[in-house]
């Protein structure tokens, strides 16, 4: 239950008035369907009453009839205002609660985010925040203005007719209500849970359908995948079938509890009034409001109906919440220093053997050092460390003077870039995938990196700045997106510039173009590579060999 | 009365079904298919709903019996107990009626699910993304429940059950039938008027719905640049905004349903109201006129005002669910739109399940072909491959390279000429034998959700994955992953680099046993010993007589190749 309260909480704090308000006028709307059949059945069978009394011309017919008119005018612009006000209320908390997920998702590990399964989040993002809206408009609102509700009819009915009515009516809806609700809360858990996460591994299955279509294909396998696919959603289905047998009972235990309310005002008002007690308009109001307390049950079967879904939802989003501030950074001045590596020691987890053993070295600003070896001796790993994205078991990495692990996130990253082996670029213009790279890029700086890049040529054949890329860059060979992603690199202008494999796939002429545009782009910066290729170890001032 | 609801209703319809008629046809058809369940519900619910007014009758002559100093308390008992019976019997009737509906709703659902998954699983080129899909198939087309399970049994609900009850009012009283003759009407008209909006609103936000999915899906997949780049900030400014987007929409959809169902209210009160006014003062005798002899009595006119509500309801629930159908009219016609791109053509050879190899030589013939991608023709070169033989498919980016290398394996269907294999042209028929013979290296390594043994040996052969391993020089990178072959890599093998992905890739193609291998640039990404590694092992397939395309631009693997074809 935990993780729902946080939710609530979530939602109560973004827009508190608003939400407030909304359960005002849910309360108004109830109470108003309440009085406006109460009184109405009362009016008509008091005119009755009065007509068969002979006393019809000094009958007050227009206090009630106001009466009647005010409710209904009451009820219904109660319930638009209402809904407007507590569904901006959840669907605006709802909207933030999904950027905070992608925010946490951005700041996670590196080896957390390279194993994400974008499908998974995906999940997380859409399906699991839209289960939410449930827990403030089918849980804690409708139950809230139930109550107040019952409360209010108990005080009307124990006055107006006396407190056997009162007590039957609405003790018939609190216990045989509450228990059915409860009931019905936990019949649905199971099913409801079960129909959410197929629901979500189906969408997992049919994205990976879709990415390995040619792999699957291929290898026979589409078939399969295309049963497991239709598994998912033949599990969704069974659980969703159940949970509307859940459902549906409900709905009959419920209409079956207002009818016994409703036959209970009958029986015991019609005791009433052969006793003389009261009179005949005052037991029909009796019977009147307990048809009319009908209203409160539909929204609350409802959120029973999914609070296991919601729970489970609950569970999964707010999941790491709480204590996820970044840690402020210190503020040191980015003065000169460029990199300084002291006794490095790295080991993956879970590996015996280390990848990095006690490294020392040193770049100074101004100097270009490429790091060389055979695959797998770490390169990539090392530029990952410095990159403050994997975590040293041991050592010092200072970075343009400050120690990495004092440095805050935005401080790091304004110090150093690092150009992974394998970028991803986004659908849209040229433009918009370099002013990803910082604020404020103009266009002659985005000409001046491209041209630092060896791509402007090609740039300019596909129409400029404003060209367009399809999904993941597609529209420029991998040659070219690989040169878009330094240009985006060099536009953040670092003062420590990590490259792994700047001039792969690329002939040696545009290679030496490329390195000499980097060290024009960044005179000042220090600069370190992972190389193979004998152009950049040509380039480089210094080679560092690791083994 | 009745003929004036369903004409309303009826003009309604009309409108919208000349404005989107391919939505609303699709969405007939998709009806269709359980139409006989939908009709029995329907009629069920009307059942239960023809109940109310006996209830009403109880209630009412107890009441005027109260009034009329005659009740005992066995009256009140009895009554009760008749109330309580009729309620327990509308209450199971409309139990059963919604399991009948739910479960013609689900088969249709299904159905449509189905058909969805069939055809995008074998689609050759464009159709939605897998986001896209995924949000179809997971989000979309649950909204068509609803409009099933609620819209429906409420539109057969309003042409019936006002009539029966607009025909019991005239019976006690010609004046309150003509309050809700006057009131009634109007009700479809509005709705009309607004239904046009919700559609609209409808569509707007399934499209917003369909970009988000598809903006994250990037996003995701962008998140160490983003996070390299300081960029977290800024893209979730963006973001952001997509989710306000989204918010706005779907609240403009609720704004349109909430409007609707309020306008209902307010006539249906109003309506109730003059019928309250109309019998109260009859009562008092300040009214004289509008029954058909004699003044109202007390039972009658609170059996009148009990049933006024009712005439009004199954207008309200129609106007509650009006949004459902605007939503299942936007999914319908997304439906049509995906279908409409998938003509037969663009379809994959073959069904893409596992076959008994094909027999013959694993020899290849292209002959006058030509292939028709995003509308324009692309020709293929002449080509002829005997078993066993080598070829280096080189030519600039976007020249056909790929292109060929997939008509080879039977995935992008050819337009004119013949693609001939094993001495048969490539078919639908022995596509998928064609299929298990060969192996395939793409360009961008994709890693199911499975731990890596099953990645590697997707055929489910259960055989020994070290040798292959081996030969791709890949059998180190398999040993410093935690887990080994037990481990589960991300989508495009995040945790290990481009180059080790590929070694992977190459491993699972040699450890297929395959008579031909397709590879799509095998050694880009990879330093040059590795690259020298991969073409030992590639050229260690030829000596066992598989045969062997690339295409790629690295002359080391050109040269290896031996015979090249420049397109």
């Amino acid at each position: 239950m935990r993780p729902l309260w946080q939710v609530w909480r979530l939602i109560a704090r973004a827009r508190p008035g608003v939400l407030v308000a909304g359960l005002g006028l849910e309360v108004v709307v109830l109470a108003a369907g309440v009085g406006l059949l109460g009184l109405s059945g009362w009016f008509i069978a008091a005119t009755g009453a009065a007509g068969l009394a002979g006393l019809g011309l000094a009958f007050n017919v227009f206090g009630p009839a106001a009466g009647v008119r005010g409710l209904a005018i009451a009820r219904t612009a109660g319930r638009y205002g209402e809904r407007l006000l507590t569904h901006e209320a959840v669907l605006s908390a709802l909207a933030a609660l999904r950027v905070d997920l992608l925010r946490r998702q951005a700041a996670a590990g590196l080896e957390q985010m390279l194993r994400l399964r974008g499908a998974v989040a995906l999940n997380r993002m859409t399906a699991d925040v839209d289960a939410l809206d449930g827990v403030a408009l089918r849980l804690v609102l409708p139950f809230v203005a139930a109550l107040a509700v019952l409360g209010l009819a108990v005080l009307l009915l124990w006055v107006a007719v006396g407190p056997e009515v009162a007590l039957a009516v609405t003790g018939i809806f609190v216990v045989a209500g509450a228990g059915v609700l409860w009931l019905t809360a936990r019949l649905g858990a199971a099913p409801s849970v079960q129909a959410e996460r197929a629901g979500q591994a189906l969408r997992r299955e049919a994205i990976d359908m879709i990415r390995a279509r040619v792999e699957l294909t291929v290898h026979g396998r589409m078939a399969d995948q295309r049963a497991r696919v239709l598994a998912e959603d033949a599990s969704a289905r069974a659980a969703a079938r159940a949970l509307d047998r859940v459902d549906r009972g409900a709905g009959l235990a419920l209409a079956l509890v207002v009818a016994g309310a409703v036959a209970a005002a009958m029986a015991l008002g019609g005791a009433l009034v052969a006793g003389g007690a009261i009179s005949g308009p005052v037991a029909a109001l009796a019977v009147f409001v307990a048809l009319a307390l009908a209203e409160i049950t539909p929204a609350l079967q409802r959120g029973m109906a999914e609070l296991g879904r919601m729970r489970d939802a609950a569970g999964r989003v707010m999941e790491g919440v709480e204590g996820t501030a970044a840690a402020p950074g210190a503020e040191g001045a980015a003065t000169g220093g460029g990199i300084e590596v002291s006794a490095l020691t790295f080991r993956r987890p879970g590996a015996e053997r280390t990848v990095l053993d006690g490294l020392s070295f040193r770049v100074a600003p101004r100097e270009a050092v490429a790091l060389a070896g055979p695959s797998g001796t770490g390169k990539s790993t090392l530029l990952w460390v410095l990159a403050g994205l994997l975590p040293a078991e041991a050592g010092e990495v200072r970075i343009a003077g400050a120690r990495v692990g004092d440095l805050g996130e935005a401080d790091l990253r304004g110090r150093l870039a690092l150009l992974p082996q394998r970028s991803a670029l986004v659908a849209g213009t040229v433009m918009e995938n370099l002013a990803l790279a910082r604020d404020g890029v103009s266009e002659a700086e985005a000409w001046a990196a491209l041209t630092a890049a060896g791509l402007d040529a090609v740039i300019r054949d596909k129409g400029g700045l404003g060209a367009t890329l399809g999904e993941a860059g597609a529209g420029l060979s991998g040659g070219e997106q690989r040169r878009l992603a330094l240009a985006r690199v060099l536009l953040r202008r670092p003062a420590v510039l990590l490259l792994d494999e700047p001039t792969e796939g690329l002939d040696a002429a545009t290679a030496e173009r490329v390195l000499a545009g980097i060290r024009d782009f960044l005179p000042d910066a220090a600069i370190l590579t992972a190389s193979h290729r004998a152009a950049e170890l040509a380039w480089a001032d210094r080679v560092i060999r690791l083994v | 009365m009745a003929a004036g609801a369903d004409a309303g209703a009826g003009a309604a319809a009309g409108s919208a079904g000349r404005e989107e008629t391919a939505d609303a046809i699709r969405l007939e058809a998709l009806e269709a298919r359980e139409g006989r369940a939908f009709r029995l519900a329907g009629w069920l619910s009307v059942t239960a709903g023809l109940i109310w007014p006996f209830q009403a009758w109880v209630i009412a002559a107890l009441v005027a019996s109260w009034l009329n100093q005659r009740a005992g308390v066995e009256d009140a008992v009895t009554s009760a107990l008749a109330f309580l019976a009729l309620a327990a019997l509308r209450a199971l009737i409309e139990h059963r009626a919604g399991g009948i509906v739910f479960a013609a709703a689900d088969r249709v659902v299904a159905a449509e699910r189905a058909a969805a998954v069939a055809r995008e699983s074998r689609r050759a080129e464009g159709g939605p993304g897998s986001a896209a899909l995924g949000a179809l198939l997971a989000q979309k087309l649950p909204m068509l429940l609803p409009y099933l399970t609620r819209y429906r049994p409420a539109r057969l609900r309003t042409v019936v059950l006002p009539a029966v009850i607009l025909l019991i009012t005239l019976w006690f009283s010609w004046a309150a039938a003509l309050i809700l003759v006057v009131a009634g009407p109007m009700i479809p008209a509005f709705m009309a008027l607004i239904g046009m909006k919700a559609r609209e609103a409808s569509q707007k936000q399934m499209a917003e719905i369909g970009d988000l999915n598809t903006l994250l899906m990037e996003r995701l997949g962008a998140l160490v640049d983003i996070r390299l780049l300081d960029a977290g900030g800024r893209t979730a400014r963006d973001f952001e905004a997509r989710a306000e987007g989204l918010r706005q929409r779907t609240m403009a959809v609720l704004r349109i349903a909430f409007l609707s169902s309020t306008v209902l209210e307010l006539f249906a009160s109003l309506g109730i109201a003059m019928v309250a006014v109309f019998v109260g003062f009859s009562l008092l005798g300040y009214l004289r006129f509008g029954t058909w002899a004699g003044p109202l009595g007390a039972g009658e006119g609170i059996f009148l005002l009990l049933l006024a509500p009712e005439f009004f309801q199954p207008l309200r629930d129609v106007a509650a669910a009006w949004h459902d159908r605007a939503a299942a009219l936007a999914v319908a016609g997304e439906l049509a739109g995906a279908e409409a791109a998938a003509v037969a053509p663009v379809a994959v050879l073959g069904a893409g399940g596992p076959a008994a190899r094909l027999s013959g030589p694993a020899s290849v013939v292209v002959r006058d072909v030509e292939i028709r991608r995003g509308g324009r023709g692309l020709r293929l070169p002449e080509l002829s491959l005997d078993a066993g033989e080598r070829l280096a498919v080189t030519g600039l980016s976007g020249s056909g390279k790929s292109t060929l290398l997939a008509a080879v394996a039977g995935l992008v269907p050819v337009a004119s000429g013949a693609v001939l294999v094993a001495g048969a042209p490539l078919s639908e028929a022995n596509a998928d034998a064609w299929r298990a013979r060969i192996a395939w290296v793409g360009q961008a390594p994709h890693f199911l959700d499975r731990s890596l043994a099953e990645n590697l040996d997707p055929r489910g052969t259960g055989a020994d994955l070290a040798p292959a391993l081996e030969a791709a020089r890949a059998g180190d990178v398999v040993a410093r992953l935690p887990g080994g072959l037990q481990a589960r890599l991300g989508e495009s093998g995040g945790g290990i680099s481009g180059g080790e992905a590929r070694r992977l890739m190459l491993a699972r193609a040699l450890a297929a046993g395959p008579d031909l291998v397709l590879a799509d640039e095998p050694t880009a990404d990879l330093d040059p010993e590795t690259a020298d590694a991969v073409i030992s092992a590639l050229m260690a397939l030829g000596v066992k007589g598989v045969g062997l395309i690339v295409a790629t631009h690295d002359p080391a693997l050109i040269a290896a190749m031996g015979r090249e074809l420049r397109l």
